[in-house]
């Protein structure tokens, strides 16, 4: 009986496995329609992985249109991706057979890509793309080993940004120093002078690198030591810590992730973040994701400034935020693809994304910036943008989590040397493999 | 599992034997051919990945690998890494303890549900139904999200109930940071989803208690404890095995909510459990030799675990 019972069992299991997967395996895409009817490349159906909410929707809606009028009976979709997690979900989705046509891949994470080859090599369309109008820093995040596989797609540096219905009568700072003092002074019981949420290590190295630390360095034989222990970057950190402790309110294990909500309740007095937060905090209190029109982030009260170096008229290094954008070596469109690219690199493209407070691809189209003090800020601080050690192994370090871990440790008032020293071990064990 | 509750209900063996020699003689192939095709599919979905596992388990495969590049024939480096990192057995330690609690706080709860729905009249036993179900069909990520939303360090309304009840100010105080709490709202969140599975599947296999057994049982003045733990427990037996061993399974391999609650909040090298520390050494750092090794592992000592059940079942069915 109970034999006979099992195997029924077993084979009703085995139905259902094979109905569940006859399901999953429904949608694979049904492209190869064969014909080259064009003469460049086959109509197809290509989809293009942006990444956040950085990219603003008439950006989105301009790609899609232009594409499919260029190019006839083919269509454009656009899949938004998240930050949380992107170098997984890129080496898992760009190494199987159901690859994007067009990616975008933050500037740091690119060379974890560039250097395996999960990218189409670029090099011979350089020139064709834009050639040394291009971004220099971003070109150099999207090459490796003198090969191009991934274009810049936008720069955005990380500025002050404030509203004047918290900081009064509070003078933007003009140097270091007088920055951390106002921190201070802006701090109450209920306002973070600074908002350093413990996980936001990329907003929090502008303190390392303001007092001449650095994350690491490498020497001539290829060996990394890591500077977090350096003495320039213990009293970075310490600062850091300090404000963390005395002058802030985010949670100390929280990230920085919907920054208007603290900054829409009256919050924040000074939040560091890339410029393209404004928009977040400047949306209606009705939106869909709310910020706040009326009052905190009202046209006339909503300002930005670049972080003030050791000396009047310098700035800090802050982290170069921004994208890179590649066509993935397995992307069923690579034709296609490369046509999405020339439409995202265009003028027309570009100018939507300068509007909206980002820094665009090729140095000539930085007149179409706006002129005002959210893009000046952001202009001012991206000269001085530092970017992260140029080793196709960082990726790794950031997608360990190590450096979030550390950040959080210094919030939660754990000894500066400590967690410096912890955190070079491992960045030194990374990155030297 | 509909086949287990059936056992209690089994005549004594000298009834069965009879029957079922007969059947092994006269059993045809007929079933198995009909499972053929099947379990072909079952060979590709289940067997392949399995081997692929191995295989890379043996080879130094990273990110280049994944994208084409030929990986590299390491022998048994990786199994060594994995076995004299102090990181493994930390890790190890801190899933097992987390399992062992997890699932006596879900066997536990979950059989007192069942108790109490064999109580309940029909309108309440339905309410709690329901309750049950919804728990049991809410994905695990929006579960974590809503509870990680309710333990908020800044807006949580657990820190704004705690302050209104015991008078002394809560907010700002965060529960995921101290790796002993962050265990404890994951513990309730893989609670909360773990019993109505034990709960529905006790209640099966309780109803199929004999009530004249219970009946004669009180007559001889056993308690309510006794009639428990002599009568009922005995008759699901079977069932509380296949529930405690698929439990440590699941809570020993639990990974969504651990990962989806360290992006709330929490240190990641403090907090991250076997499963969701060979996802970071694998897909995210791209050590994915390394990865599939401790994966072997891990599945080596799933499969000590559920030996044992495996060896219970053989023993039912001869």
């Amino acid at each position: 009986m109970k034999r006979a019972r099992n195997v029924v069992a077993a084979a009703t299991t085995v139905t259902l496995a094979l109905a569940l997967s006859a399901c999953a395996s429904g949608d694979t895409p049904a492209d190869d329609s064969g014909e080259t009817a064009a003469e460049e490349a086959p109509a197809g159906d290509i989809r293009v992985w942006l990444v956040g909410s950085d990219t603003p929707e008439e950006a989105r809606e301009h790609l899609k249109t232009t594409f499919e009028a260029e190019n006839e009976g083919s269509t454009l979709t656009i899949e938004e991706q998240s930050w949380t997690g992107l170098v997984d979900k890129y080496t898992t989705a760009l190494s199987g057979s159901d690859s994007p046509d067009l990616v975008e891949i933050g500037n740091t994470q690119a060379p974890a890509f560039t250097s395996a080859g999960a990218f189409l090599d670029l090099t011979d369309s350089y020139e064709e793309l834009g050639g040394d109008d291009l971004l220099p820093g971003f070109v150099e995040s999207g090459s490796f080993e003198g090969q191009f596989y991934a274009a810049p797609y936008y720069s955005g540096a990380r500025v002050g940004i404030y509203s004047t219905e918290i900081t009064g009568d509070v003078e933007v700072p003009a140097t270091w120093d007088e920055y951390l003092a106002n921190i201070e002074t802006l701090a109450s019981d209920e306002v973070s002078g600074l908002y350093t949420p413990g996980k936001d290590w990329r907003n929090g190295m502008v303190f390392v690198w303001a007092n001449g630390g650095d994350i690491a360095t490498v020497d001539d034989s290829g060996t990394w030591t890591g500077g977090f222990s350096s003495p320039e970057s213990i009293t970075g950190l310490e600062q850091l810590q300090d404000v963390m402790l005395n002058s802030n309110h985010a949670p100390a294990d929280s990230d920085e992730t919907d920054p208007q909500v603290p900054f829409c309740a009256g919050e924040i007095g000074y939040l560091t973040a890339p410029s393209w937060v404004r928009w977040s905090i400047a949306a209606a209190e009705d939106a869909e994701v709310p910020g706040c029109l009326e009052t905190y982030g009202a046209e006339d009260k909503l300002s930005a400034f670049a972080i003030p170096g050791a000396e009047e008229g310098t700035y800090a290094p802050v982290l170069a935020g921004g994208s890179n954008i590649a066509i993935p070596t397995n992307a069923p469109n690579p034709e296609l693809a490369r046509s999405a690219l020339e439409i995202i690199l265009s003028d027309d493209y570009q100018e939507i994304l300068a509007a909206n407070g980002l820094v665009p691809a090729k140095v000539s189209q930085a007149e179409f910036m706006a002129d005002d003090a959210f893009s000046q800020a952001s202009a001012a601080a991206a000269a001085a943008a530092q970017l992260t050690p140029a080793s196709p192994l960082w990726a790794d370090v950031e997608a360990s989590g190590v450096l979030e871990d550390s950040f959080v440790k210094l919030a939660q008032g754990e000894d500066v040397a400590t967690v410096a020293a912890e955190l070079d071990a491992e960045i030194e064990g990374t990155l030297n493999g | 599992m509909t086949t287990t509750p059936a056992a209690p209900k089994a005549p004594p063996e000298a009834f069965v034997r009879p029957p079922q020699e007969l059947r092994t003689k006269k059993s045809s192939p007929f079933p198995y051919a009909l499972l053929t095709p099947a379990l072909a599919v079952l060979a590709v979905l289940v067997a392949w990945p399995i081997l692929k596992l191995l295989v890379t388990s043996f080879q130094e495969y990273g990110r280049a690998q994944a994208f084409g590049a030929p990986p590299e024939w390491v022998g048994l480096d990786n199994y060594v890494e994995v076995l004299t990192s102090g990181e493994f057995y930390a890790v190890l330690a801190r899933s097992v303890g987390f399992m062992v609690v997890a699932v006596v706080l879900t066997m536990t709860l979950g059989t007192l549900v069942a108790l109490l729905m064999i109580r309940l009249g029909k309108a309440m036993r339905m309410l709690v139904t329901v309750g049950l179900l919804l728990a049991w069909a809410m994905p695990a990520l929006s579960t974590v999200m809503v509870w990680g939303w309710m333990f908020d360090t800044r807006y949580g309304v657990v820190n704004y109930l705690l302050t209104q009840v015991t008078g002394s100010d809560w907010a700002g105080h965060s529960w995921l940071i101290e790796p002993l709490s962050f265990f404890l709202v994951l513990g309730l969140i893989v609670v909360w989803m773990g019993v109505p599975f034990i709960a529905f599947t006790m209640y099966a296999g309780l109803t199929q208690v004999p009530v004249e057994t219970l009946e004669a049982s009180q007559l001889d003045g056993a308690n309510a404890r006794q009639r428990f733990f002599q009568i009922q427990v005995p008759f699901v037996r079977s069932i509380i095995i296949v529930l405690i061993v698929l439990s440590v399974i699941w809570d020993l391999r639990v990974f969504a909510q651990v990962y989806a609650l360290q992006g709330i909040g929490g240190l990641y090298e403090k907090t991250s459990t076997l499963g969701v520390w060979i996802y970071q050494k694998g897909t995210a750092s791209g050590d994915f030799g390394f990865a599939a090794a401790a994966a072997v592992v891990m599945v080596f000592i799933m499969l000590l675990i559920s030996l044992y059940y495996v060896r219970q079942t053989l023993k039912e069915d001869d």
